[in-house]
């Protein structure tokens, strides 16, 4: 019992960390990324090369993996969404955007590396600390921390810097922010950016927690999706709730019913959101 | 978000006069067409199947994309996981040849009415919200019947049920299909007509635009979307039902997978979302460069990338489609022009 709970509460942290950029994107920029799921895999392959040519662990791979997203970020931000600023259904536009972009991602990463199924395995990663009957793996606490700390680090960034200021501005009120000299378009731009280096982080996790292939990434978007809507679109408190409370109820539905029907949780969960209360937990009315 | 004045994606300007009887032409040239094509046996010979199983698959595709612009053209609601509706309409006829040795030609309006109802009851949850939740809410559903069927062990789980053979005279063996298909895509066709002609399409079109304005102006835009909807999801249940019988075996990979919904989606896109004879046109396109794609590289996973880069530059630079385009620069040949 206190062990399943144990369990869900570390993945939690990891799942948190995945959502973080996601709703972040959504929040400042109404932009529905369906794509955040193939940049974590994409990532994921990058620390596995890493590792495996290299020797890199996946935690110093975030040294790699994060500046690279976030430069493929920025790139993909500039030459593909300020077209469709402006137009009448903005973020329906950017969710069939992401969704032919995860469609190239996918396509170019099953042509080159195949559909194996790939994991980096640094030493930590069977290990586990024993605290009485406890078991805690070492790789899952050790993820959940960084997810942490990650989050941390961006709640801070956004409350006490400046651009923190403007994008914070953004997510508020788009038309004041740039009366008051938000400059809108490099404001979005390192928003997108720092939502991408989140999804190289989560990657570089990833690769090691989780066995991952190309076609893999629906099954993480559509996870992360359910919690973003379960914690409310945009809000990364609701992102952070959400993905304890999920990772933690799918953690004792696969104890119940096997690890087959534990997606299923995330699915129901947001069917039942959105029964029940369809802005999520922390949702403003407005935003969905 | 910054308002800037534009044109709207979707008009809802009066019909303009045109010439009624190169329509007609046209209808009864494509029926023509459709009726004879079983009968080029004598001439095209031993590509006959191959010509027969091509053309139902368009016309499969033809009624996936024409449904989907139901919901996702006329109501402006992208819908990621509409093709649920066209693995579980195969699924029930296929359960039932197999458990009760009904054939699916009998049960194909049954597996529509099953559409119909899920349509409804998954309508009734997921449009209680607008934009995004919406979307992610379908990709959801699409994820949830795969990993559903994947594990149901009644219906085969990941392995699917295997059909037994039909037993017609090898020559015209694949016509039925092929008959079954053309059915459904007409009355498919002929719906998504009947939308765009009826109040009903009047309030989708307008509640694309402007959700809000459209309730100011008492339209009761919950009802208008739940019903489309649920007519999205009931002649793909058909085509569901026929297909699986023509390929003899049900299996989640042939119905529960993002490519089938990026397909739809694309098609109807390309061919002019909101428009009647948009996906129909989009259909054919994609179904022909898909064939040809294949036939020359040979990769589904580059067929993939292809379908994404597609998408992308449609959606940049083309989003009003095909016939969307043509019909702003009325340019729009009469014969296509079914709105």
């Amino acid at each position: 019992m206190i062990q399943t709970l144990i369990l869900g509460v570390l993945l939690g942290g990891v799942y948190a960390l995945m959502a973080s950029g996601l709703t972040l994107l959504f929040g400042v920029m109404r932009i529905v990324n369906l794509a955040h799921g193939a940049f974590m895999v994409v990532a994921a392959y990058i620390a596995f090369f890493l590792f495996t040519e290299l020797g890199v662990d996946p935690f110093v791979s975030l040294v790699v993996t994060m500046p690279t997203m976030f430069l493929i970020g920025v790139v993909v931000y500039r030459t593909l969404f300020p077209r469709l600023e402006g137009s009448d259904r903005y973020s329906e536009m950017t969710v069939l955007l992401t969704f032919g972009l995860a469609l190239i991602i996918e396509g170019i990463l099953g042509y080159v590396f195949t559909g194996i199924f790939r994991s980096t395995n640094p030493s930590y990663n069977t290990d586990a600390f024993l605290i009485g009957d406890l078991f805690i793996p070492k790789g899952q606490l050790y993820g959940s921390v960084a997810s942490l700390v990650l989050i941390l680090a961006l709640w801070l960034f956004l409350n006490h810097t400046k651009t923190g200021y403007a994008i914070t501005a953004l997510t508020q009120n788009r038309t004041a922010a740039q009366i008051v000299g938000v400059n809108v378009l490099r404001t979005s731009t390192i928003s997108f950016g720092i939502g991408m280096a989140l999804a190289g982080a989560a990657g570089s996790l990833l690769s090691y927690l989780f066995t991952f292939f190309p076609g893999q990434h629906w099954q993480w978007i559509a996870l992360l999706l359910s919690l973003i809507v379960l914690g409310g679109l945009g809000s990364l408190a609701g992102a952070v709730v959400g993905s304890l409370l999920l990772a933690v109820l799918a953690a004792f539905v696969s104890q119940w019913l096997g690890s087959t029907w534990s997606p299923l949780t995330f699915y129901l969960a947001l069917f039942a959101i959105l029964l029940v209360r369809p802005q999520g937990l922390f949702g403003e009315k407005e935003a969905v | 978000m910054v308002e800037v004045a534009r044109e709207p994606e979707t008009s809802i300007e009066p019909p303009r006069p045109k010439s009624r009887r190169s329509r007609v032409v046209a209808g009864v040239v494509l029926l023509l067409l459709l009726v004879l094509l079983p009968l080029s046996r004598p001439v095209v010979g031993p590509t006959f199947h191959y010509l027969m199983q091509m053309a139902t698959i368009a016309l499969m595709w033809v009624t996936l994309a024409t449904s989907w612009n139901l919901i996702g053209g006329y109501a402006g609601y992208i819908s990621l996981g509409n093709n649920v509706f066209f693995g579980v309409g195969g699924y029930l006829a296929a359960a039932l040849l197999v458990y009760q040795g009904w054939s699916p030609f009998l049960t194909a309006p049954l597996a529509g009415l099953v559409g119909l109802v899920l349509g409804l009851i998954v309508g009734l949850i997921t449009l209680r919200t607008r934009g995004p939740a919406f979307i992610i809410a379908t990709v959801a559903l699409l994820l949830m019947a795969a990993l559903v069927f994947d594990n149901w062990e009644l219906v085969g789980g990941a392995n699917g049920l295997s059909l037994p053979l039909p037993g017609y005279p090898r020559e015209w063996a694949r016509v039925p299909f092929y008959a079954g298909m053309a059915l459904t895509a007409l009355g498919s066709t002929w719906l998504s007509w009947k939308v765009a002609h009826s109040k009903l399409g009047l309030g989708l079109r307008a509640l694309a635009q402007d959700e809000t304005k459209a309730e100011v102006l008492g339209i009761d835009t919950r009802r208008y979307k739940i019903v489309a909807y649920a007519l999205s999801a009931v002649f793909p249940a058909v085509a569901g039902a026929i297909w699986g019988y023509s390929l003899t075996y049900v299996r989640p990979s042939v119905f529960f997978t993002i490519s089938i919904a990026a397909q739809m989606v694309l098609m109807a896109i390309i061919g002019g979302r909101g428009t009647v004879a948009g996906p129909v046109v989009g259909a054919i396109l994609l179904v022909t460069v898909n064939e040809v794609s294949v036939a020359r590289f040979g990769s589904s996973e580059l067929n993939i990338v292809v379908t994404g880069i597609i998408l992308i530059i449609v959606l940049l630079f083309f989003p009003l489609g095909i016939v969307g385009s043509l019909r702003q620069r009325r340019k729009l040949p009469a014969f296509l022009d079914w709105d």
